[in-house]
């Protein structure tokens, strides 16, 4: 490894990689650009962010703001929640989904390809007319205003099979997992003790996206949470907007710390991530 | 409703009232031996309280600042037996809510805000309110302006979904130092003379553009609106047919906005738009038609006193926002629902809620009240604001809407849209007629 | 097969498709209780006209027969495809080669590349709407509209024009979403080993040699998964038209989802809203057909890579 980054070294100049730096500094920009908007606004009174051309460097108002969302809401009790949630919805459907995808990735079974069609076929359906008939059965099983209501329907998640399976399929090698079964490993423990460790960046992947996902989800979460007590972050920084009028300054503010938690997560898959490929390196 | 007067204000307000107020209400609880898990999360005071220790609690949704919570602590003082759960949230997750709980049949409060735009939606659906009159609201029917409890009636007027608390009554603001730089007298009585009628407006938005270069009002869609709470008849007749082509008040009201915009004396802003806030402060419109909670809104944006100014109407006024309160069927105490809002919504409350939050009241009595009366404000030129309301509360004609007035409503809005951005105006009125029957055939 | 052998196989055939099905089956169960139900009432409400309040009427095909002679499903169903393919194929592409950048030895600050990428999925959709109304504003002083100006294009209504609105929500996914699938093609790239890009390079292979001879047949499962669920993704586009356009949602730039959303909850007509959910279900699984058809005849391998 050593050796060869000497030789592909970044010291030596050249055109191509400056572009491909010009690309990657563009790219970066226009992504960060609305996010630290949010923090310009989090930083602003109102009357100053609406004005034309609205301003571009941040004010004085930060602790203020934030003062009045903490007025408002019970900040940090929503963000448990919303930690909660994400929390065990991450867990869960990274344990189902991989246990989900190995199957279909590696073991023969009757009716796999009808089974996994159907997966696949259930994220074709636009979800946004069953919230009516979601809603029906989460209060016949009593669960309105229960974290579970959220947790337990976000465990399905036919997009993290598939992603489990596509992955597994390249890498993980068949020979690995014929050895092992003649050592007279079980199903469960060939997946558990090789699949997992082998596939640890789609995990990390995976982690990521359903995490951010729950914590940024509020359409579901509004219509079964209606408890304060039971407010994720998302639901209760909707409090904050008024009848008519919005304070963006304190909405922003909000929203702002609301995510400064997934960058610290996101930067902790990320380590998962690169751990999981120097070990990868390791084992090559 | 002007649930938000000046929202910093108000915050900073309830920062002090919090410090102060958060030692009483702890002992409150422990002296009445109530266990309540919410009052532990002491800052969760604007979402939800539990008010009162009564075995009889009610579940009370509302959207916005209302200041209820102080109210709700009178009543449950004299009401022992009951107590309150009141829950906030955002306006239109509220009624969102309420949707979903009222279709599946289970979920709905004892006691619902409903905003006077969203309770069309809810035209059709009697069963899954309380009949309020069933509960003696007729008693209290003299005290609440006419037009705004027939809005809260069912079509034949024997079903009556909610009590208004508050309204939104429109006037003219202006801006003082605009029509002094065209020469005008800027004092509210002058202007009011000054723009009388329509033709009026249209005539003197063309001095004002010659002389300053700037356009009589922000959009087309507010000066459509005004003429519009000025027809008689709108939309759909009582019995749900689609009127708009029967008479010639819509159409007019959309063929003048459109001859305004053609001529370029009205601009071009969407509302609620960072150009639109902007333009309160800089000026750059010098006229907004717009209702008493619009207040708020222009001293958020336009901090300097003495610059934007009050005055009446062309030709009359209209309505735009206020609530009623409702009591959904599932209610297991509709009674005491009753009991609760009918007391919330009397003058004496109501005239609290102004004061306290600038809730404009709907019940003519307090207009009367000395307190009302006297109201003056230092921003608007230190005339009596209350009083310019009140007079255009009163003027307001009661308009049969419709479950679908708002969809329809939308789509005129967009044949203006189209005009603003080049239309003709025919061509874009014949569009949104061919749209408008065809939300009404779904 | 030999005969001996065959029990022990079968035997343990079995108890490998007993502990496949066990594994699967929570998937199954879940969806049983919380995705079957919402789905099978979407189908049944199609059928009649319902307005989420009153009584639901029995109206058979009425439903379809609406949305089919609507002029406004299908500006929905072509926006739909207009802006799936303009915000989408050249999001993947993008994603692509950022993913290869990021991956690649030469590059440093990897990580905070990596992290400023994939912002765009967790900044608030607030503070996008916000952003992106001043980017397409309307107004003369709108980025868009002065960037424009600087060529002497006059001022474009973002907003109400028919390719205009388009481009606006389009630009919007691609911003959206470019991030989220380059971390997805990152992680596939994790799994190719290093040695076949050294081997490459002392054969002298160009960039675009590794990426077209090594990347894309290595990375072939997740290039699948990426198109197939970007797919899905484009013909359920909802969000960004909706903050874009309002409430209002003008036929400029409704798109299928976002019709079926307007029908349910502004106008109170749920049986059109399904019957429309039901027409957009069948496009989306004839299309996805197609287009397991033609990849896997290119790639000329089984099921789904």
């Amino acid at each position: 490894m050593a050796q060869v980054k000497k030789e592909t070294g970044s010291s030596k100049f050249s055109v191509k990689k400056l572009f491909v730096y010009l690309l990657l500094l563009f790219g970066s920009l226009a992504s960060l650009f609305p996010f630290y908007y949010m923090f310009v606004m989090a930083t602003r009174l109102n009357r100053e962010i609406n004005q034309v051309p609205p301003p571009f460097t941040p004010g004085a108002d930060l602790v203020n703001n934030f003062l009045k969302v903490l007025d408002s809401i019970d900040f940090f009790g929503a963000m448990w929640n919303s930690f909660v949630v994400s929390f065990s919805v991450t867990i869960g459907t990274l344990f189902l989904c991989s246990l989900a995808g190995y199957t279909f990735a590696k073991l023969e079974f009757k009716g796999k390809n009808v089974l996994f069609v159907m997966i696949l076929v259930t994220m074709m359906v636009p979800p946004q007319l069953g919230l009516i008939p979601q809603y029906y059965i989460i209060t016949t099983l009593g669960w309105l205003n229960e974290l579970k209501a959220v947790i337990i329907p976000g465990l399905i998640n036919a997009f993290g099979i598939f992603w489990m399976r596509q992955y597994m399929k390249e890498g993980l090698p068949g020979e690995i997992i014929e050895a092992a079964k003649i050592d007279g490993c079980s199903n469960f423990r060939i997946y558990w003790n090789i699949a997992v460790p082998m596939t640890l960046p789609a995990f990390a992947t995976l982690g990521i996206i359903v995490f951010m996902h729950v914590w940024n989800d509020f359409l579901w979460p509004l219509v079964v949470l209606r408890d304060p007590s039971v407010h994720t972050l998302q639901v209760a920084l909707r409090a904050l907007n008024d009848a008519r009028q919005m304070d963006y300054g304190m909405i922003m503010s909000g929203t702002f710390w609301a995510t400064v938690p997934l960058i610290i997560v996101f930067l902790l898959f990320n380590r998962l991530f690169i751990e999981s490929l120097s070990e990868g390196a390791v084992k090559s | 409703m002007s649930k938000f007067l000046k929202l910093a204000g108000v915050s900073v307000l309830s920062v002090s009232l919090m410090a102060a107020c958060g030692g009483d209400e702890s002992s409150d609880a422990a002296t009445n031996g109530g266990n309540n898990n919410n009052e532990d999360n002491s800052n969760s005071d604007t979402t939800e309280e539990t008010i009162g220790d009564g075995d009889i609690e009610l579940v009370f949704w509302e959207f916005g600042n209302t200041g209820y919570d102080k109210l709700i602590e009178e009543y449950v003082a004299d009401n022992p037996h009951v107590s309150i759960n009141l829950q906030n949230s955002d306006m239109n997750d509220m009624h969102d809510n309420l949707f979903t709980s009222i279709s599946a049949g289970t979920g709905a409060p004892d006691i619902t805000m409903i905003e006077e735009a969203q309770i069309e939606r809810y035209r059709n659906a009697e069963d899954a309110f309380t009949n309020l009159y069933d509960h003696g609201a007729s008693d209290v029917e003299g005290e609440f302006l006419e037009w705004v409890w027939k809005n809260g009636e069912n079509a034949e007027g024997n079903f009556l979904f909610g009590l208004p608390t508050d309204i939104g009554p429109t006037v003219m603001f202006y801006r003082t130092d605009v029509f002094e730089e065209a020469g005008f007298d800027s004092s509210p009585e002058a202007v009011s003379e000054l723009v009388k009628t329509w033709d009026d407006f249209e005539s003197v938005a063309k001095e004002i553009y010659e002389a300053t270069g700037k356009q009589m009002t922000d959009a087309g869609e507010l000066v459509y609106n005004a003429r519009r709470d000025q027809s008689t008849e709108q939309y759909f007749s009582p019995d749900g047919e689609l009127i708009i082509e029967e008479h010639n008040q819509i159409k007019d009201a959309y063929e003048y906005t459109s001859s305004l915009l053609n001529e370029g004396l009205v601009g071009d802003i969407p509302l609620w738009t960072p150009e639109w806030f902007a333009g309160m402060g800089d000026g750059t419109y010098a006229t907004m038609l717009a209702p008493a909670w619009m207040q708020g809104v222009i001293k958020d944006n336009e901090p300097e006193e003495g610059v934007w100014s009050i005055t009446t109407m062309p030709e009359g006024a209209g309505n735009w926002g206020g609530s009623y309160l409702a009591v959904p069927a599932e209610s297991e105490n509709p009674e005491e629902a009753y009991k609760f809002i009918e007391w919330l919504t009397a003058p004496e409350q109501q005239l609290k809620a102004f004061q306290g939050y600038g809730l404009f009241p709907s019940a003519p009595a307090v207009y009367d009240m000395p307190e009302f009366k006297e109201y003056e404000d230092e921003y608007f030129g230190g005339i009596a604001t209350a009083q310019v309301f009140s007079e255009a509360a009163q003027a307001v004609e009661p308009v049969f809407k419709g479950s679908l007035y708002y969809p329809v409503d939308d789509e005129v809005k967009q044949a203006i849209d189209d005009v603003a951005g080049g239309a003709e105006p025919q061509g874009a009125w014949e569009e949104a007629i061919e749209r408008i029957k065809r939300i009404i055939e779904r | 097969m030999e005969k001996p052998k065959k029990t022990r196989r079968m035997s343990e055939k079995k108890s490998t498709a007993l502990s496949a099905y066990v594994f699967i089956s929570p998937f199954f169960i879940l969806f049983a209780v919380f995705g079957l139900f919402p789905m099978i009432f979407s189908f049944y409400l199609s059928f009649f006209r319902w307005d989420g309040l009153a009584p639901m009427e029995f109206t058979g095909w009425r439903n379809f027969q609406f949305i089919f002679s609507d002029p406004v499903f299908y500006s929905s169903i072509k926006n739909t495809f207009l802006i799936g393919i303009m915000g989408t194929a050249p999001q993947i592409v993008a994603a692509l080669f950022l993913a290869f950048a990021l991956n690649s030895q030469l590059i440093r600050f990897r990580n905070t590349f990596r992290t400023m990428v994939f912002l765009p999925y967790i900044t608030s959709i607030v503070a996008v709407a916000i952003i992106f109304g001043v980017v397409f504003n309307n107004q003369p002083f709108g980025f868009a509209n002065y960037f424009l100006s600087l060529f002497d294009i006059s001022p474009i209504r973002w907003n109400a024009e028919y390719w205009p609105v388009k481009i606006a929500i389009a630009t919007m996914v691609f911003w959206r979403w470019v991030g989220y699938n380059t971390i997805i093609f990152l992680a596939g790239m994790q799994s190719i080993p290093k040695e076949l890009y050294e081997a490459a390079k002392i054969d002298g292979a160009t960039v675009f040699q590794q990426i077209r001879l090594i990347t894309i047949p290595m990375l072939k499962p997740i290039i699948m998964f990426v198109v197939f669920t970007a797919t899905i993704g484009s013909f359920q586009l909802f969000t960004e038209p909706l903050i874009f356009l309002g409430r209002g949602l003008r036929e400029e730039g409704i798109t299928i989802v976002a019709y079926l959303w307007r029908d349910a909850f502004i106008y109170n007509s749920f049986g059109t809203a399904s019957a429309a959910a039901i027409v957009l279900f069948f496009i989306i699984i004839t299309l996805t057909a197609v287009n397991l058809l033609i990849t896997n005849r290119i790639g000329r391998s089984k099921n789904l890579g």
